[in-house]
């Protein structure tokens, strides 16, 4: 059934724009995880910190970004606010959509690790004179952040695949944007999109074994 | 004997001949059912009615195809990106889809005659202050992924050069509910959608002010490139279409006023 034939060259001849595409789409999600790394420490703070409604914020926060579907949340920042009057540029608006599912998986992430953390470890820095915020900042959060690394590297690939939701809210700068445009203007939709399957996959491949590298240099003991 | 094994080989390669020589006219006309890629989120050639079934120009256009076919009709709702893959994954046979015949895809599908022509129209947002086509330069605009309207407005804004951003939405819905939210200062659509859609009442807050100065959009039938019999066919039933008056009557049903020309001045086809 399916006879098709494919021409690349025709293609070829657009990848240099799918590859600065890549790079868009590498900046979103770079951006998204940074962001979202120091908001989701936030929001672990925030709900360790006994005060009920900051720990009521922050389970929200988490609630809605881990059971409702990201393209929902890359949606709601750009129209949802939109209807309050503020609006944002598509990128912006793909950028806030990912950092809030970012941080609330990440959140969650740290929440998982913390647990791995012995109680005991928080006292012994108390008696050694650390007051809470210290032992936290010293011991617990560096041990957390290694906890959580490689979960880390799975949000950061799901950061990248999520920027290609970006085209609902007007992207068409990241990769999957700038695809579905000359998609429009060629019809050559399986060379163009296989060649955007390739390119996510080997940026996400680099990430996950360049990561699994780092780890391994990292956190010898 | 021997003459007996003469018709049977004949027999049995004529047979074979045959059937591998069925094309897609055939292979339609044989399985009873004509499925058409439409877009169904583009009124007032495809869109829904109240009970959810598709309905407009588009979707009657297909119910003649099949009746002129005499078989049963499938319409398969398509979004514009959608219809290339769905013709060559073989989910449909042949896309009344409202498509624009740019020669950059017929390297890719084959067109038909034209079967119907738009203009374009621009909508604004009523605070924008933008009255015409050219004062949209220095502003967002945007129209839907994949269109002509959007394809063409892209290269204006690229030549207007800073200050003037263009944005595609995926659907008309998004790009007027974005206009009306003053995301976007204006927007690019055909005349028919900017008209359904500022008289819907659906949005608050904009107006169609004026026409774009793009060609005329010819819309063509599409199928795979190398059905020439099935091609044939469709370009005879869009004359037909026409000459018999169902194009005039389809047009006053669903759209009204002054019928578009299909023919282009000075030259064949």
């Amino acid at each position: 059934m399916f006879d098709y034939t494919f021409q690349w060259k025709q293609v070829l001849a657009r990848l240099p724009k799918m590859l600065d595409g890549a790079m868009v789409t590498m900046e979103v999600a770079v951006l998204s995880m940074l962001i979202g790394i120091v908001l989701a420490i936030v929001l672990t703070v925030m709900r360790r910190s006994g005060s009920r409604p900051l720990a009521a914020f922050a389970t929200t926060w988490v609630e809605v970004a881990r059971n409702t579907p990201a393209l929902f949340q890359i949606y709601m920042a750009h129209f949802g606010i939109a209807s309050f009057g503020i609006h944002f540029s598509p990128f912006t608006s793909l950028l806030i959509g990912i950092t809030f599912n970012n941080a609330g998986y990440l959140a969650e992430n740290f929440r998982g690790a913390l647990k791995a953390i012995p109680e005991t470890q928080t006292r012994a820095g108390r008696s050694l004179g650390m007051t809470s915020s210290q032992s936290f900042r010293f011991i617990i959060l560096p041990q957390m952040l290694r906890i959580a690394f490689l979960p880390m590297t799975n949000q950061m690939v799901w950061a990248i695949l999520m920027t290609s939701l970006g085209v609902t809210v007007g992207m068409n700068t990241d990769l999957y944007g700038v695809t579905q445009d000359l998609n429009a203007l060629t019809f050559r939709t399986f060379e163009l999109f296989a060649i955007a399957g390739v390119i996510f996959y080997i940026i996400t491949k680099v990430i996950t074994l360049g990561a699994r590298l780092a780890a391994a240099r990292l956190f010898r003991y | 004997m021997k003459k007996f094994a003469l018709t049977a080989v004949l027999l049995a390669t004529t047979g074979l001949a045959g059937a591998a020589q069925a094309d897609k006219l055939d292979d339609i006309i044989a399985s009873g059912k004509l499925r058409c890629a439409v877009v169904l989120d583009f009124p007032p050639m495809g869109m829904r009615d109240n009970n959810n079934e598709p309905i407009g120009f588009d979707v009657d256009y297909c119910n003649d195809l099949a009746a002129a076919l005499g078989v049963e009709a499938e319409i398969v709702e398509t979004p514009f990106p959608e219809r290339i893959p769905a013709l060559m994954s073989g989910r449909v046979d042949v896309g009344v889809a409202s498509t624009s015949d740019t020669l950059e895809r017929a390297k890719t599908v084959g067109f038909t005659v034209p079967y119907f022509a738009f203009d374009m129209a621009v909508t604004a947002n009523s605070e924008s202050g933008i009255d015409s086509f050219e004062a949209m330069k220095g502003h967002t605009v945007g129209a839907v992924a994949g269109t002509y309207e959007a394809i063409a407005l892209e290269e204006y804004v690229n030549a207007w050069g800073e200050g003037s951003t263009f944005r595609p939405y995926q659907t008309q819905a998004d790009v007027f509910l974005a206009l009306s939210q003053g995301q976007l200062d204006a927007t690019v659509s055909t005349s028919t959608v900017a008209q359904a859609t500022v008289k819907s009442d659906n949005f608050n807050g904009i107006e169609v002010v004026g026409k774009a100065p793009f060609d005329i959009d010819y819309v063509a039938l599409f199928t795979r490139r190398d059905e020439y019999g099935f091609l044939n066919y469709l370009n005879l039933f869009v004359n037909q279409q026409v000459r018999t008056g169902r194009y005039e009557e389809l047009y006053e049903k669903w759209i009204g006023g002054e019928l578009p020309d299909l023919t282009v001045q000075g030259v064949y086809r």
